[in-house]
């Protein structure tokens, strides 16, 4: 017993040394590109903390999301970055990232070192024991429909979080297009290792997203889970060099980005019109009515990351001359 | 009609309306024109009726889920809550009106799903009581206004921009540690909760902290408020009124909420340090608006410069508290209203001229005099002269520094004012002389004039509506109870 | 001192280095990167101290907070890499322009 709280301990000792030098190289890392790989290096690490941590839901989100999807985001905006920068004939563009950062800056280093300092001694002198809302969450758990707290959390008891938080990437991808404009058609065709590893992965792909968001009523995953590996999906598809045919890529395509937040937006005004509070579900149907808000929400999310990932509008003529 | 009034819940209508709006134009583009102009005015309508719901019943509280806080989120408006509101409603009206000649076809559709989305992130702001959620609304309100920053593109809007991201999602999380660790030493996040269960510790002074910093970078209080005039000054005319007059609002508002609910009684100086910033960002933002030479920057600096005034409330409240909050709100009033109707005249003009070079205006006041107009009577309410909402603002403000002997404070909001006549007049008396340039002039839609005439008429206005106006925020009694009534 | 506590000082750690990461680089790739190294920070603090619950379950609302913090964050990273983009098609450099708001 005693030999494995031992194992445990340096376990978490060593986890929480690798995390900040990770983190430590990721932002001092003289080569962009290394520092963009060893920042999804820092992500899988991340994952590992939070199992240590008992939040295996944060896992599966911080491997799919933190990591695989925004590794993605920064390795292809590394990509373009090269080739505007090419463009631009700057030669050395990339090398000045790497020189820049040789140099180690006194002041802030302190002044940070302080902050730390503070920050750690707070974070110390915090109750050694405390609860939080565990007991409120387990005692009302059976009411909300599904077994698993934190979709619990997440669908029904700060559902209206999730609600903004929809809107959120809803937003992130309005900013996106509205800034980068339309897209290209097609690119040009993608090598056949790409090609074979895509058709192969994006069926079982989409069999797992549907398998995290049935399990996430009772067991880790649910509807961020479920949406970022049908994102990861459609990045593999994209990668591929699939694009959605350009009668699709107008309002059906606008349709399924906005599904998640209309299902919430329609859950609220039916809660408020049959008699309840703003999304207070009818406790006998609460799972089924959860299971509709993730379906919606899933599908959206993994489109919108998967065009998240795209950056620019689709093209559609007939709306956008 | 009073019994269906009061049976819906429009806290609750406030939010959902312009997310579906803003839904509603992203799906259909070409109709996004006319489905924005019915939503925001539904939006009015809705605060009309809020209003009517907390006059009659008093504060308006909503558990979401039915779950109520802390296990839940809950709603949260009071008279400050429904100034607030009523502000983001009537001058998110006004630059409605403009948007609508403003931006045409591909750049419509553009705008105005993320406006509405934007709109629907201010109300769900003002109506929050939960501080987690608060955080939520912050990002969502913080990546709209980027967007709409950069909607101009180029070099000088997308570097505002950029800029101003940068600062809004390092003060996003500077908050957000402040709220764990308020969560993880109280164990709510309920205001109302905190507010009972906070006492002196480590973490409440590094909540407060980090939340301060956070919030005062996204509000642009000096010496944080060098993102802002890139990022105003190079967007467009409209935006540049949403951002000025309501965004750097929202995080005031969080700013205040949390300082009257939580960290206020606590003392310690922070008041003071507050004061003293203010006191920066007055003279600071105030001198570098006179050496502009370009419009826009003008009264972008003149935003940095007024939002130290609503930092001078936070010493004086210790001892005049009703009195100088009510200074604070007023002011934020008045400045919405002044602001946009400024920002609005200043796209007028460059639209007109092609350019916003204060030194060749032309004779603006005889080709635009509507603008002109609207641009000196919002002038009036920033410089605090009577009979204007700013006058009342500081007129209050200055009760509240006298009956302390704050002669210091005194002489400092006396002297911004004095400075901000300084810049308002080079303008206009620009805008009289005749140029060395004479250049090619476009039209001005009628509408574009007449939104920014009516909001500075508004500033104008609210100089006779002060008691009126005072007993609506006094409802539910966000400034706690003072020796002295306004 | 327990693992809830050892991984909140980590995410102290981490997001003290993301700061003064975001303020000495230029480059906004690597602002970008610091950001959401800070990121993380915060989120370690807010679930490594829902652990503090003895030998019971962690409470778990934290857990769906960082969720939905994990989603915000992808989100301002896509748009900011983006804006990135464009302001380097704009200028040539990935960097802030500095000579404005004077």
């Amino acid at each position: 017993m005693e030999a494995l709280t031992l194992l445990h301990w340096t376990f978490d000792i060593l986890l929480g040394l690798g995390l900040l030098w990770l983190g430590w190289r990721v932002l001092t890392s003289p080569d962009l590109f290394n520092a963009i790989v060893l920042f999804v290096a820092f992500g899988l690490l991340m994952a590992l903390a939070w199992v240590r941590l008992d939040a295996p839901d944060i896992a599966l989100a911080e491997a799919a999301i933190g990591a695989g999807l925004t590794g993605a985001l920064l390795l292809a905006a590394f990509a373009k970055l090269r080739t505007v920068e090419k463009n631009h004939d700057i030669a050395g563009q990339l090398e000045k990232g790497k020189l820049e950062n040789r140099s180690f800056q006194w002041w802030p280093a302190t002044f940070l070192l302080v902050v730390a300092a503070g920050l750690g001694h707070t974070v110390l002198s915090l109750p050694h024991y405390a609860t939080g809302l565990s007991a409120e969450v387990s005692a009302n758990l059976k009411s909300s429909g599904v077994s698993n707290p934190v979709t619990a959390v997440l669908l029904n008891f700060r559902g209206y979080d999730t609600l903004l938080e929809m809107v959120v990437l809803l937003l992130a991808l309005l900013g996106v297009w509205s800034i980068s404009g339309s897209a290209l058609p097609r690119e040009a065709a993608p090598g056949p290792i790409l090609d074979t590893l895509s058709r192969l992965l994006t069926p079982v792909l989409i069999l797992v997203a549907a398998y995290l968001l049935w399990v996430g009523a009772h067991a880790p995953g649910g509807a961020f889970q479920a949406g970022a590996v049908l994102g990861a999906a459609g990045v593999l598809l994209l990668l591929s060099g699939w694009r959605l045919s350009s009668h699709l890529a107008g309002l059906p395509l606008r349709i399924i980005l906005v599904a998640g937040p209309v299902a919430f937006v329609a859950m609220a005004v039916f809660t408020m019109l049959t008699g309840g509070q703003f999304l207070e579900y009818p406790r006998a149907e609460a799972g089924t009515l959860i299971l509709f808000l993730e379906t919606a929400a899933t599908l959206s999310i993994g489109t919108t990351l998967a065009a998240l990932f795209l950056g620019e509008r689709p093209k559609n003529k007939r709306e956008y001359p | 009609m009073g019994a269906l009034l009061s049976e819906i819940s429009w806290g609750v209508v406030l939010i959902l309306l312009p997310l579906a709006g803003g839904i509603a134009c992203f799906l259909f583009p070409r109709a996004a024109k006319v489905l924005g102009l019915v939503s925001v005015f539904a939006v009015l309508l809705s605060v009309s009726g809020l209003g009517w719901n907390i006059k009659v019943n008093g504060i308006y509280r909503h558990a979401i889920g039915g779950w109520n806080a802390p296990l839940g989120i809950d709603l949260y408006a009071d008279g400050l809550s429904l100034l607030m509101l009523a502000a983001t409603a009537l001058v998110g009206f006004g630059i409605s009106v403009y948007s609508a000649d403003y931006f045409e076809r591909e750049d419509a559709a553009r705008f105005w799903p993320i406006w509405l989305l934007l709109l629907a992130a201010l109300n769900a702001l003002f109506l929050s009581a939960d501080v987690f959620n608060l955080y939520v609304t912050l990002e969502l309100m913080g990546l709209a206004a980027v967007a709409l920053a950069a909607l101009a593109g180029g070099r000088d809007a997308l570097g505002g921009a950029m800029r101003y991201l940068l600062a809004s999602l390092l003060g996003s999380l500077a908050y957000l540690f402040g709220v764990a660790l308020l969560y993880h030493g109280f164990g709510s996040m309920d205001i109302a909760m905190l507010a009972v269960r906070v006492e002196a510790s480590p973490a409440v002074w590094a909540a407060l902290g980090l939340m301060s910093v956070g919030l005062l970078l996204k509000t642009a209080l000096f010496p944080l408020h060098f993102w802002l005039p890139p990022a105003h000054a190079s967007a467009p005319a409209p935006v540049s009124a949403l951002l000025s007059a309501l965004v750097v609002k929202g995080s005031f508002y969080i700013l205040l909420r949390l300082w009257l609910e939580i960290f206020g009684p606590l003392g310690g100086g922070v008041d003071t340090l507050f004061g003293l910033l203010g006191t920066g960002a007055i003279l600071w933002g105030s001198l570098q608006a006179l050496r502009q030479t370009r419009l826009k920057l003008l009264v972008a600096y003149s935003t940095v410069a007024q939002i130290g005034y609503f930092f001078i409330s936070f010493p004086l409240a210790a001892s005049a508290g009703v009195t100088a909050w009510s200074a604070a709100a007023y002011l934020v009033l008045s400045h919405a209203l002044a602001k946009a109707a400024m920002f609005l005249a200043t796209g007028n003009v460059l639209r007109f001229g092609g350019h916003d070079r204060i030194a060749d205006l032309d004779r603006v006041v005889q080709r635009l005099p509507l603008t002109a107009c609207a641009f000196a009577l919002a002038g009036v309410s920033i410089m605090g002269l009577p009979p204007s909402g700013g006058f009342v603002g500081k007129w209050l403000l200055l009760q509240a520094a006298l009956t302390q002997d704050r002669w210091d404070l005194v002489s400092v909001i006396i002297l911004g004012g004095v400075l901000a006549a300084g810049y308002v007049f080079k303008v206009i008396g620009h805008a009289f002389t005749l140029a060395d340039i004479s250049h090619e002039s476009r039209e001005v839609p009628a509408k574009m004039e007449w939104a920014a005439l009516l909001l500075a008429f508004g500033a104008i206005l609210l100089g006779f509506l002060a008691s009126p106006v005072l007993s609506l925020v006094g409802i539910g009694v966000p400034f706690g109870v003072s020796e002295v009534s306004p | 001192m327990s693992a809830a506590f050892l991984f909140a000082l980590v995410g102290v750690g981490l997001f003290s280095l993301g700061l003064y990461a975001l303020i000495v680089h230029a480059h906004l790739l690597r602002k970008i990167l610091a950001i959401n190294v800070m990121g993380s920070g915060v989120f370690l603090v807010l679930v490594a101290l829902a652990k503090r619950t003895g030998e019971s379950q962690p409470d778990a609302v934290p857990h769906a907070l960082v969720i939905t913090g994990i989603v915000v964050a992808v989100s301002a990273t896509a748009l900011a890499l983006t804006l990135m983009l464009k302001l380097t098609a704009e200028t040539g450099r990935a960097e802030l322009p500095e000579d404005q708001g004077k």
